[in-house]
């Protein structure tokens, strides 16, 4: 029982970060059908942010902040250099534009700064833990869960309540009709880039705390499994987004709990990927089927 | 006269392909040999780096380049081969000692190099096909995405199988191969594979596919087939690369196939240009030898990981200036059959100008239409059709929305029967039930004494039931001309029983023989909306289906669309079910008409009977009662 509810713990943690990242995936998808290989970039970006200013001696509560903050100007940045050319061009198209910035970004950070690890000092209080009825904790991966679930529900309220999220919703559905409707298609699609920015900037600060280190090709682990999350839930569902990502991260999780071992265990991620293209058979469309408005 | 024709235009494309595939071979061995004549065994490296990507890129434009669906996974089946060769290859005596766990007997196994190539190879193009049929099957999104986890799990199986792999420390002592033979053997194989695929049916109906994956099947083309095929054609000449590259280097080791590496290839492959042959090869040259000078550029002036920063410049650049790449369309086989087939008609048209040889206008079709259609037309073969076709009772819901509430309709053999009713009545709705794109809820769709309701549009259209649609939906990318010779093709396989129409004659009824070398999307609104009912003449079908084939015509244009329609449709011997706004159109062009009203028939008869119907001048016009105010 008590291995079962720290599996689910920690698969929930691990989730949340891809959570925050799928979401991010499936909004700027929706506004504007651009699969972000690059989106995990904001990461890296966040990363050698905090180890330039870990060295000046910078607290983490300023430090966090200014992740989220770096991750939503670089966001907004990519749309203006890069996206904003390609928008209403074929899927393919933007999305190797954004293998391109993804690329770049790598190649960035290996010619300017340097090809090796770059290590700093995370909070304190990260590995410590606290127990409940016989059950172990570690303080992070409450901090990750709660962390997440205020963000998820701060976007619930943008998207349901504010006028912006609401246009993000219907440029979703229909961006031509939502133009229409006054829905401004620069301002739209900015903002989607801002608030993926946002949750990006959110996970990297959780990431970075748990493992604080830079290096230029941070981003791609977690890169391939927000966008298989945000697959997996069905690109676009903002629901499908979060479910895709908590549900890989306890798949992970579980699968290397329950697997015997020996190879098997070492299989784990092969496991998964498998998992996942199983689950592409049988539903290309992912789990949460967003509506196609194509007319035939 | 047809087969001989065809099998004359099967040399013909076979020609091309070689022409096409000798000159960009000719031109790498030129290249490599002026490279290599100075400067000692790097720049022969060079060369089998070129070599090698040539033939994957010629592989991953079988599969990307016709089908347009994005592949990650193609490396993990050069890797499988060459992790194949290497376990089959490396002297048993080495094996004892680097991998003594090794599992499956193939300790004793010591294979000479074409052995362990065929093997690997096979083997890998097995487990590839078994996989394409989930690709195939998924198309889009998700099919890459399968591929992307094809990837993450043969590497994730490579590092962590230590028994077979020895992990990320990978496996050496593979026998070496002396010359470049083989290499230069495999490149002009992967050329001629990639140009002849492309000629091939499986290979123009993956184009069809890619171009628009609801048109395709709507000609009778089953996507998933040419899909699945020009998947395992790629992924053997994939495999063939890297069981060829193990035994150059001698070596292999998970670092060689991942993700980035992946990109590096299809990079290759898009900046010059996925959708063409040439522009794969452009592309391959470009990027291999430009990554090598910023290499060398980066190792002068001491600055790490110039290539990477090359290679993403060059990719956006592609990307935000020319998204097409480099070369666009442009292809050398593509140009050569431009080139044959302007000249050909030129001879054709110079002793009495043909009929439809003249540039499209407004009276051509109908003009055109009248010369050539009385004698030549297939109107007798229409008596041995497969009967009516008969809608019974049809019901969609949409939500809580009943866009179709029990609609039913008749079209004799020869027959034209129009459709008309206000927006929203569900017209449109009815023809895709009749085509198969939205499934009802209840109701039966006959053509004759099979029942269609069942089958998928594919087999919708082989029976014999064609359509145009209301917002065109053209193979853009392809000429007119391939346009139709893309659904005669698919009538002459799965129509064998029905005489196929000659491409030319339909070209001709149409007016658009002066531009049939033109790319499909450049043409202008009336000459695509006629290229639409000449595609779908071509099938041969028993009956045509129309939506809106007048929409966004001038008044002339209508009135000419009618005999247009009516000598199409006798000249292969279809009844027409047409819907039309355009009430004049309809009345003229229909035996019968069918007016429909929010999901039900509310009137049919005469052209004359619905003229004077006063449910259809309600549906239309709105009922006049005192509850609104006038």
């Amino acid at each position: 029982m008590s291995t079962l509810v720290q599996t689910i713990v920690d698969g929930l943690g691990r989730g949340s970060t891809y959570a925050l990242l799928a979401l991010g995936i499936s909004v700027i998808f929706g506004v504007m059908h651009l699969v972000n290989f690059a989106h995990a970039e904001l990461i890296t970006v966040g990363a050698y942010l905090a180890y330039f200013l870990s060295t000046r001696d910078i607290n983490w509560w300023v430090l966090a902040p200014a992740i989220v903050v770096s991750a939503i100007v670089a966001s907004v940045a990519t749309e203006r250099i890069a996206f904003r050319w390609v928008r209403g061009s074929s899927p393919f198209t933007m999305l190797l534009t954004s293998f391109a910035l993804e690329r770049l970004s790598h190649a960035l950070w290996q010619v300017f700064v340097s090809p090796t690890k770059k290590s700093f000092a995370g909070p304190a209080w990260v590995f410590d833990t606290f127990e409940v009825g016989g059950i172990r904790f570690e303080w992070m991966d409450v901090a990750t869960i709660a962390v997440t679930a205020l963000v998820l529900a701060l976007t619930a309220f943008v998207f349901r309540r504010t006028l912006f999220g609401i246009a993000v919703r219907a440029a979703s559905e229909d961006f031509d009709a939502a133009r229409l409707m006054g829905a401004r298609a620069n301002r739209v699609i900015a903002g989607a880039f801002a608030f993926a920015g946002f949750l990006a900037g959110v996970a990297a600060a959780l990431i970075l705390m748990r493992s604080p280190s830079a290096e230029p090709a941070l981003g791609s682990d977690y890169l391939i499994k927000a966008v298989v999350a945000a697959i997996i839930g069905g690109l676009g569902s903002f629901t499908g987004a979060v479910a895709g990502g908590l549900a890989l991260g306890l798949a992970e999780v579980m699968l290397r709990g329950y697997l015997p071992e020996g190879v098997w265990e070492r299989l784990t991620d092969a496991f998964v990927f498998a998992l996942i293209a199983a689950l592409f058979i049988v539903r290309p469309q992912g789990l949460f089927t967003v509506r196609s408005a194509e007319r035939v | 006269m047809p087969s001989s024709g065809l099998s004359a235009e099967r040399a013909e494309r076979l020609g091309r392909s070689a022409i096409a595939s000798g000159a960009m071979f000719a031109v790498t061995v030129v290249a490599a040999t002026v490279y290599t004549s100075s400067g000692g065994a790097a720049r022969d490296l060079l060369v089998q780096e070129l070599l090698v990507n040539i033939v994957i890129v010629m592989g991953l434009q079988v599969f990307i380049g016709s089908t347009g669906i994005l592949s990650f996974g193609h490396l993990a089946f050069a890797q499988i081969a060459a992790y194949g060769v290497a376990l089959t290859a490396i002297p048993a005596a080495t094996k004892v000692g680097t991998l003594p766990d090794i599992p499956f007997g193939l300790g004793d196994v010591e294979l000479g190099p074409v052995g362990a190539t065929v093997v690997a190879v096979v083997a890998a193009t097995i487990l590839g096909a078994v996989i394409g049929v989930a690709i195939a099957r998924a198309g889009g999104l998700a099919a890459t995405m399968i591929t992307l986890a094809v990837l993450f799990a043969v590497d994730q199986v490579v590092k962590n199988w230590q028994e077979m792999t020895r992990g990320a420390g990978g496996l050496s002592s593979v026998p070496r191969l002396t010359t470049n033979t083989w290499l230069w053997l495999a490149a002009l194989v992967a050329l001629l594979v990639a140009h002849v695929f492309r000629e091939t049916r499986a290979g123009r109906f993956a184009v069809a596919a890619r171009d628009d994956e609801i048109a395709a099947p709507a000609i009778g083309i089953n996507v998933f087939w040419p899909r699945w095929t020009a998947w395992v054609v790629s992924v053997a000449l994939v495999a063939l690369a890297g069981a060829l590259r193990v035994q150059m280097i001698g070596s292999t080791n998970p670092k060689q196939y991942t993700l980035d590496v992946g990109i590096l290839l299809l990079a290759m492959l898009v900046v010059g240009g996925m959708r063409t042959v040439s522009g794969a090869f452009v592309g391959t040259a470009v990027i291999t030898i430009g990554n090598e000078a910023a290499r060398q550029i980066g190792d002068t002036h001491e600055i790490e990981r110039l290539p990477e920063l090359f290679l993403g410049v060059a990719l956006l650049i592609v990307m935000l200036l020319r998204p097409g790449g480099l070369l666009g369309d442009a292809d050398i086989a593509a140009w050569m059959q431009r080139r044959w087939h302007g000249s050909r008609r030129r001879e054709a048209a110079s002793p009495g100008a043909l009929a439809g040889d003249e540039p499209a206008s407004d009276e051509a079709p109908a003009r055109s239409a009248a010369s050539s259609g009385t004698g030549s037309g297939w109107g007798a073969d229409s008596g041995s059709g497969s009967g009516a076709l008969v809608v019974r009772d049809v019901v969609v819901r949409f939500g809580g929305f009943r866009a179709l509430d029990g609609a039913a309709l008749r079209v004799r053999p020869g027959e034209i029967v129009g459709l008309i009713g206000p927006n929203g009545a569900g017209k449109t709705t009815l023809f895709n039930v009749v085509n198969g794109l939205v499934a009802e809820e209840s109701g039966t769709v006959m053509l004759g004494d099979r029942d269609l309701s069942h089958d998928p549009p594919h087999r919708i259209a082989r029976a014999g039931l064609a359509r145009t649609f209301q917002n065109l939906r053209l193979f853009g990318t392809q000429s007119v001309r391939e346009n139709v010779a893309l659904a005669a093709l698919a009538a002459r396989r799965y129509r064998p029983e029905r005489v196929t129409v000659e491409v030319d004659d339909l070209l001709a009824q149409a007016g658009l023989l002066a531009v049939a070398e033109r790319r499909a999307a450049t043409l202008d609104y009336g000459n695509q909306r006629r290229l639409e009912l000449a595609r779908a003449a071509a099938l041969s079908p028993e009956f045509l289906l129309l939506d809106e084939p007048t929409s966004g015509m001038s008044n002339a244009e209508s009135l000419a669309m009618v005999d247009h329609v009516r000598t199409t449709a006798r000249h292969v011997g279809a009844g027409v079910l047409v819907i039309d706004h355009d009430l004049a159109f309809v009345t003229r062009i229909s035996d019968h008409i069918v007016a429909l009203a929010e999901g039900r028939v509310i009137a049919e008869g005469t052209p004359d009977e619905i003229a004077d119907d006063h449910a259809v001048a309600e549906a239309y016009l709105g009922r006049r009662d005192a509850s609104t105010p006038p």
